[in-house]
């Protein structure tokens, strides 16, 4: 649906017009870019999704996926020896501290702890003089966030998961934030709150369906913004002739489906609720937390990453004691976290468990920023089962 | 040589402008001493005059109006870009005027709320309209036929439907925005919102006669000009005094699709094409949402849209999950509006068939089968032929199965759907599956049974028939709903 005009076409016909005019010089032969046309649905009925391979492999090349820390290896399990975690308290001393290396080359550049915390006093939700770090207050949100996505939205995610580097890329702020605006109207729509639905499921027309053409407009822009997000067609969730058709949709719809579920979930109940957590400069002009879309992960990629796992590396983010049939061995502080198999039930034990860890004794600053890589490498299997 | 072309000539034929005949209120008329003047740019594509042009009173006000609709609108689009002339300039293309929001329904809303655009809509429809009781008289003070009059009032129509079909739907947001791409982006969301408006068959017929019109324009045209040399273009001579070019003109197209138009009929084919394009485009809009609400399930009733394989297998539980709910309560949607109880009827169900009815088992016997023979038939859930959806007779029996899940707290059921033998054997399977899943979400949804004691459903087709299907009442014994317990 959405293609961008080929400059290579575009050469390609600007050649054809100058060997129209100069019959003498030599005709400039361009290639055109490499197309590959996948067939998705009925013979005949035009379900196909075209990718332009050039285009693809540029892409896909331009994808960094940090390489995964070693492993933090078999260090015990246990309360952690560190006031006002309250998260991450389901993990041993050494995968903790191996996150945190890695969140900070996920999100504020390698090493850069003082993004987030008060380096005079690591447990501290405030710096010195009392002022809160909202960085801190946004980062513990977003770890339960996360969590919450990959134990609650396997039909979106699948075992894939997401980590913060998933949206976060290595900068601050992810791309395609969003915040209520005439302009964005259709998201405030869609991914805050109503449903994108407006087709009637009958013939003739009945009470049950009175949407209007305004709201089909909406889903409409919805829908491009989904198409650009994921660089595909109309064709990869739908069969355009019937566009609200489950049987004729390729499967791919189901998995967009439980995303525009997730995206109402997170915007309502994750991000847009920190807005008082955040400084003025952060807000949209009418006050509202930014809030997250289909290129908010996908970065206009059918599959963020193109697919590539690394959840599956950090069990802190995993937020469960294994991942695809694979025991995490550094996972499992607390009898019960390990148990539990849905973030949730997850968040609320460690809630519980916070306060076991305040009467830990606190170690020193040092002692806290240094990286657990010191532990052997434990051997683990990682292929998928 | 030089050679006078008609379109696009070296040739500036130069002549006293011809003032045509007297018009009684001079006063009205516009043009260089009322004589009309000779145009330079003119003269290179047609006729170097231009005027002298009648006003008159209807024309007077038809631009009147039309200014004033133009000047709102672009008033509107600027006020829009906060009044900065650069933006309007490179945002014009994507700027509107939008009719008023869904809450208003067909009430007056405020200038700013959509006010602006039922003015504008107000003043470009009167503008048109006068434009047209012009053309008309017009034609009679030349002593003309009214042809033009007729096929412009075709085209009104259309617009005019534009405005009669949010009426009948009950909202003015359901008019076309002004704007260049506001108005093609409106066209878009109202096919899809109405299911698809290309199997919608007076759209087709509207396409086919659009298309239809261009390929006898070129015809025609290429007909005319090719004869030129032979006075061809003295059509309407020709069609009483036929000279060589018409002659051959019609050889030509016997020889190459063995018939032929006359110098006369053409002109009829033509207008006529074009007016029924207008026609039957505003037929379809006004069928639209009024009569039809999707376009593409009525192309599928009557067999117009191929029916494909399924591409993805629909668990039951994921249609359930998939269901969604439209968002009638939404400020968005126009809840207000309730469709007529006489269009409703139309689209009515035949009625039941009488030998149909069985009884309503209730609770106490469903709840005693259930325990002595694991299992209850149940008839008195029905289907239209070939329909997995339940009739609304059926609700006596949904309640009584409420009431039997309500009664038996620990009762957990599976739904079996079986039909006769009549029709293909893989039909009915299918089709015996979708019913037990209908009725088994229809449990869940409008009657509130818990989803985990609804274990699950299956289908069998014919091939568990309980009486013979060689009689009708055994057949009708064999289209059943069963419930089965699961211990």
């Amino acid at each position: 649906m959405i293609r961008r005009t080929s400059p290579a076409l575009a050469l390609a016909l600007a050649g054809l017009a100058l060997a129209g005019c100069r019959g003498d010089e030599k005709t400039q032969v361009v290639q055109l870019g490499t197309k590959d046309a996948v067939q998705v649905g009925y013979r005949g009925t035009g379900m196909e999704q075209t990718y332009d391979m050039d285009d693809v492999k540029v892409r896909f090349a331009g994808t960094n996926v940090p390489t995964p820390l070693p492993p933090a290896g078999t260090s015990p399990p246990g309360p952690l020896p560190w006031k006002n975690v309250q998260v991450l308290n389901d993990i041993s001393v050494a995968e903790f501290n191996r996150t945190m290396v890695a969140f900070s080359t996920w999100v504020a550049g390698t090493g850069n702890c003082a993004y987030c915390h008060n380096v005079a006093n690591f447990s501290a939700d405030t710096l010195n003089d009392g002022t809160p770090i909202y960085t801190k207050l946004v980062a513990r949100r977003m770890i339960q966030m996360t969590r919450h996505i990959n134990g609650q939205y396997a039909a979106h995610v699948k075992n894939t998961g997401v980590t913060c580097y998933t949206c976060h890329r290595g900068k601050p702020l992810p791309n395609g934030l969003w915040f209520y605006s005439d302009r964005d109207d259709y998201l405030r729509h869609y991914l805050d709150r109503d449903g994108a639905r407006v087709i009637s499921q009958t013939e003739g027309p009945s009470n049950a369906n009175r949407s209007s053409v305004k709201q089909t407009e909406w889903t409409y822009a919805l829908m491009i913004s989904m198409s650009q997000s994921l660089n595909v067609n109309c064709t990869y969730c739908h069969n355009s002739r019937a566009f609200s058709k489950w049987e004729q949709s390729p499967p791919q719809r189901v998995t967009a489906y439980h995303g525009i579920f997730m995206l109402r979930d997170l915007n309502q109940n994750y991000l847009a609720p920190l807005r008082p957590v955040y400084p003025a400069v952060r807000l949209g002009p009418m006050g509202d937390a930014p809030k997250a879309q289909c290129l908010t992960c996908h970065n206009n990629a059918y599959k963020p990453l193109y697919g590539a796992q690394m959840a599956k590396h950090y069990p802190a983010v995993w937020g469960r004691s294994e991942w695809n049939g694979v025991p995490f061995p550094a996972f499992g502080a607390a009898p019960s976290i390990a148990a539990a198999t849905t973030p949730a039930a997850a968040a609320d034990s460690g809630a519980a468990a916070a306060p076991a860890a305040v009467d830990a004794p606190v170690p020193s600053a040092g002692t806290t920023a240094a990286p657990g890589a010191t532990a052997a490498p434990a051997p683990r299997t990682q292929q998928r089962r | 040589m030089l050679e006078y072309q008609n379109l696009f000539t070296r040739v500036q034929v130069r002549h006293a402008p011809d003032p045509g005949l007297p018009i009684p209120t001079p006063q009205y008329r516009v043009g260089k001493g009322g004589f009309g003047l000779l145009g330079y740019l003119a003269g290179k594509i047609g006729d170097a005059q231009i005027g002298p042009i009648y006003l008159g009173w209807f024309g007077t006000l038809s631009l009147v109006f039309g200014f004033a609709a133009f000047e709102i609108i672009g008033l509107n689009m600027w006020r829009s870009v906060g009044w900065d002339t650069v933006e309007f300039i490179r945002r014009l293309p994507w700027l509107a005027l939008e009719p008023p929001s869904p809450e208003y329904g067909l009430r007056i809303p405020p200038l700013d709320q959509g006010g602006w655009y039922l003015l504008a809509g107000f003043c470009l429809t009167v503008s048109i309209l006068l434009w047209w009781v012009r053309t008309y008289r017009r034609a009679r003070a030349l002593g003309l036929g009214t042809h033009l009059a007729w096929a412009f009032a075709s085209a009104i129509f259309l617009y005019l439907s534009f405005f009669f079909q949010p009426v009948l739907v009950g909202s003015w947001s359901e008019m076309v925005p002004f704007g260049i791409f506001p108005h093609l982006d409106w066209t878009s969301a109202f096919s899809i919102r109405y299911g698809n408006l290309y199997y919608n068959p007076f759209h087709a017929l509207s396409i086919a006669f659009l298309y239809g019109s261009v390929l006898l324009f070129a015809m025609h045209g290429a007909t005319i000009l090719a004869v030129s040399r032979m006075g061809g273009e003295r059509e309407i001579e020709q069609i009483t005094d036929r000279g060589t070019a018409s002659e051959r003109a019609a050889l030509f197209w016997r020889w190459t699709m063995g018939w032929n138009a006359t110098m006369e009929s053409i002109h009829r084919w033509a207008w006529w094409f074009a007016v029924l394009t207008t026609l039957t485009g505003g037929i379809g809009i006004l069928l639209t949402g009024t009569v039809v609400d999707n376009w593409y399930l009525w192309a599928v009733k009557h067999d117009v849209a191929p029916r494909y394989p399924a591409a993805n297998i629909v668990t039951p539980d994921q249609r359930e999950f998939l269901r969604g709910r439209y968002m009638g309560t939404s400020p968005d949607s126009f809840p207000d509006y309730k469709v007529p109880a006489a269009v409703i009827d139309t689209m009515a169900l035949p009625p039941l068939d009488s030998a149909e009815i069985a009884p309503v088992i209730d609770a106490a016997t469903m709840r005693d089968s259930l325990a002595a023979a694991g299992r209850v038939s149940i008839r008195a859930i029905y289907f239209s032929t070939a329909n997995a959806m339940s009739r609304p007779e059926s609700q006596p029996q949904y309640l009584e199965i409420q009431q039997l899940m309500l009664q038996n707290p620990t009762l957990r059921v599976m739904v079996e759907g079986h039909t006769d033998n009549v029709g293909q054997p893989d039909a009915n399977l299918t089709l015996s599956k979708e019913r037990a899943a209908f009725v088994r979400s229809r449990l869940i949804s409008e009657f509130q049974v818990d989803s985990t004691r609804l274990v699950g459903t299956d289908g069998f087709g014919d091939t568990k028939p309980r009486a013979t299907n060689d009689t009708p009442e055994g057949r009708r014994q064999n289209r059943r709903v069963e419930l089965v317990r699961i211990p």
